[in-house]
């Protein structure tokens, strides 16, 4: 019994465990799998031990389920070619979609801010995701960021707006001012989504009838 | 603003108290280590989540504990703030405004006030100018919170806009740059509007308080000396454009030593005390009654634009004092909810609750 002095086993479920509390290891298996959860965003050693200790538990064929869903998600899908959303194909549904507007493009800083941006049912053009926002501080900087491929399909493509729906952080709003600077002058009009996000917030925490009357009352940059 | 009761649950010394403070003045006196100023730290901790001797939250927490709790209400003009802080040895601390769960610290900010005096507070005199443009800086913020948004955009982008010049140097991206500098330039419009209404507002009074204290007829004057030409404008968006061309005109320098050179993080704030400097040239004693009197017109200040006047925490304020500066310094004191530390009871000259600190508890 790694780790457990004059451990005694007590049984829950299907499941040993050491009641010790001495015993910070558990089953290298059960270890293993607490360490992979630990250093997902929002987990803590706590939770991962509950997480791991759960999917003990479960029907054999659910915690294969859970497998082989994260494996078929990172196997099947890549991203949009054009636009750099989540997608199961070369292109996203949405660059697919013939009934999108193809001259207007919104820009966000990641896939996850496209589904923010879609339930407010306001926006009908297509999408571009930077893969973040400007932040010297982490290293982040214009090249770090899919601006040359913007600037390539704004040309490619005759867009004719670019609506800038960064973070409304200081890094996002930054950015929103340097995508201003550098495409303003190839003749497309950039805009930004008028306050009424919450400031310093996260796309996701703006809900859909504020963003919604932000989007519609744009103002340009 | 009174503090109507605290309660401190393995917060420093304290293992739990409960106390009802009285709504004037309140001496709190103990021989030295018997944790008044302690107790004076947990009534600014929980006005403003933060601790006065400027230490990380899991300090606070009593040796052994793995958490500190501490509750207490706040009544103003017919109102009542229950704020409850939960600070873990390791980890966030969680707090309550009237049983709602606070988002950010800042959301506190507006809620409670309080001016505190330490002994540390000779540093706002002595020390270098850092320490009186972070005066003016927490100042701006008792008086209009939204003024703490404003500094740290500030703060923010001159982080963000170092760490370009510091990595990237001449090959830094120059509209990138431009653009750190718009930011800049706009956060620090702001920053500077806010600095120069504190320095209209607590100059004269500094000067009256100072006055009092010393006993002669010594003129204040609050000095600020910009980097950038801040003087030449006079409105947020007169700072704005200043700061932008003193950005642009840096601009080589900046890139050559690979960091910002001007702009309100680079002010100078000089204390003049009958035209001379006092960081060199005053005695200890005046120093003293300058920083003194700094907090009280701040405390005055922060009163007259909310409408309602801050705790006021002083700590051991009193044993430094000459009898002529002690008897000054209780005739002038505000009308404000007060505490005030001793070791020794005779130093107080102040009529208000007496309170014995001794083995943690109060009497
Ligand atoms: N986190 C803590 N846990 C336990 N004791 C503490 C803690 N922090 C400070 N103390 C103790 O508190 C005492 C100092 O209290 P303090 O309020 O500063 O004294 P004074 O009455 O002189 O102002 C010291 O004995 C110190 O060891
Ligand atoms: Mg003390
Ligand atoms: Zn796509």
């Amino acid at each position: 019994m790694p780790g457990g002095r004059a451990a005694k086993p007590v049984i829950i479920g299907r499941v040993y465990l050491l009641a010790t509390l001495m015993s910070r290891m558990f089953e290298p298996p059960v270890q293993r799998l607490i360490d992979e959860l630990t250093r997902l965003p929002g987990i803590g050693r706590k939770s991962a031990q509950r997480l791991a200790f759960h999917l003990l538990n479960v029907e054999e064929d659910e915690a294969r389920s859970l497998a082989r869903a994260i494996v078929d998600m990172r196997e099947q899908t890549s991203y949009c070619s054009r636009c750099y959303n989540v997608t199961s194909g070369s292109e996203c549904s949405i660059c697919l979609d013939p009934r999108r507007d193809p001259d207007v493009v919104c820009v966000v800083e990641r896939a996850q801010d496209i589904a923010v941006v879609e339930r407010t049912r306001e926006f009908r053009g297509r999408y571009h995701v930077l893969g973040g926002a400007l932040s010297p501080i982490d290293g982040i900087g214009p090249a770090q960021l899919r601006i040359e491929e913007l600037r390539r399909r704004t040309l490619d493509e005759s867009l004719t707006e670019l609506i800038i729906a960064t973070n409304p952080t200081i890094e996002g709003d930054t950015t929103a001012m340097y995508l201003a600077r550098r495409f303003k002058p190839l003749g497309v009009t950039v805009t930004r989504p008028a306050s009424g996000l919450p400031v310093g917030g996260d796309m996701d925490y703006a809900d859909e009838i504020t963003l919604g009357r932000a989007l519609t009352g744009r103002r340009e940059l | 603003m009174r503090l109507s009761w605290l309660e401190l649950n393995d917060f420093r010394s304290y293992v739990r108290l409960l106390w009802t403070p009285h709504p004037d003045v309140n001496v709190l006196v103990g021989r030295n280590a018997s944790g008044k100023t302690n107790l004076l730290e947990a009534v600014g901790y929980l006005a403003s989540l933060r601790s006065f001797r400027k230490v990380p939250d899991g300090v606070l927490v009593r040796t052994g504990a793995d958490r500190a709790v501490v509750r207490g209400e706040l009544a103003g003009e017919g109102t009542s703030t229950l704020i409850e802080v939960e600070t873990p040895a390791a980890g966030r601390r969680r707090a309550q405004v009237n049983r709602e769960r606070l988002g950010r610290i800042s959301d506190l900010l507006g809620v409670v006030r309080s001016i505190t005096f330490l002994p540390d507070d000779l540093d706002l005199v002595k020390r270098g100018p850092a320490y009186r443009r972070d005066m003016l800086d927490a100042a701006a913020v008792q008086i209009w919170p939204a003024a703490h948004r404003d500094q740290q955009e500030y703060e923010r982008s001159l982080r963000q806009r170092n760490s370009l010049l510091k990595q990237m140097g001449n090959r830094a991206d120059r509209v990138s740059l431009q653009v750190w500098d718009d930011r800049l330039a706009h956060a620090g419009g702001l920053l500077m509007a806010r600095r120069a209404a504190v320095v209209r507002a607590v100059e004269e009074r500094t000067g009256a308080f100072y006055r009092e204290l010393s006993g002669d007829s010594t003129r204040v004057v609050i000095d600020y000396r910009s980097t950038w030409g801040a003087e030449a404008a006079g409105d947020p968006a007169g700072w704005q454009a200043a700061l932008g061309d003193a950005l642009a005109a840096a601009r080589q320098a900046d890139l050559d030593r690979r960091l910002s050179t001007v702009g309100p993080h680079r002010d100078d704030v000089v204390l003049l005390l009958g035209g001379r400097d006092s960081r060199i040239r005053a005695s200890q004693g005046e120093q003293r009654s300058l920083a003194l009197a700094l907090r009280l017109a701040t405390h005055r200040a922060v009163e007259e634009s909310v409408g309602a006047a801050p705790l006021l925490l002083l700590d051991d304020v009193f044993s430094e004092l000459d009898a002529h500066r002690s008897a000054a310094l209780s005739r002038i004191l505000p009308d404000a909810q007060t505490f005030v530390t001793t070791a020794r009871s005779e130093d107080v000259p102040l009529r208000g609750r007496r309170w014995e600190l001794s083995g943690g508890e109060l009497r």
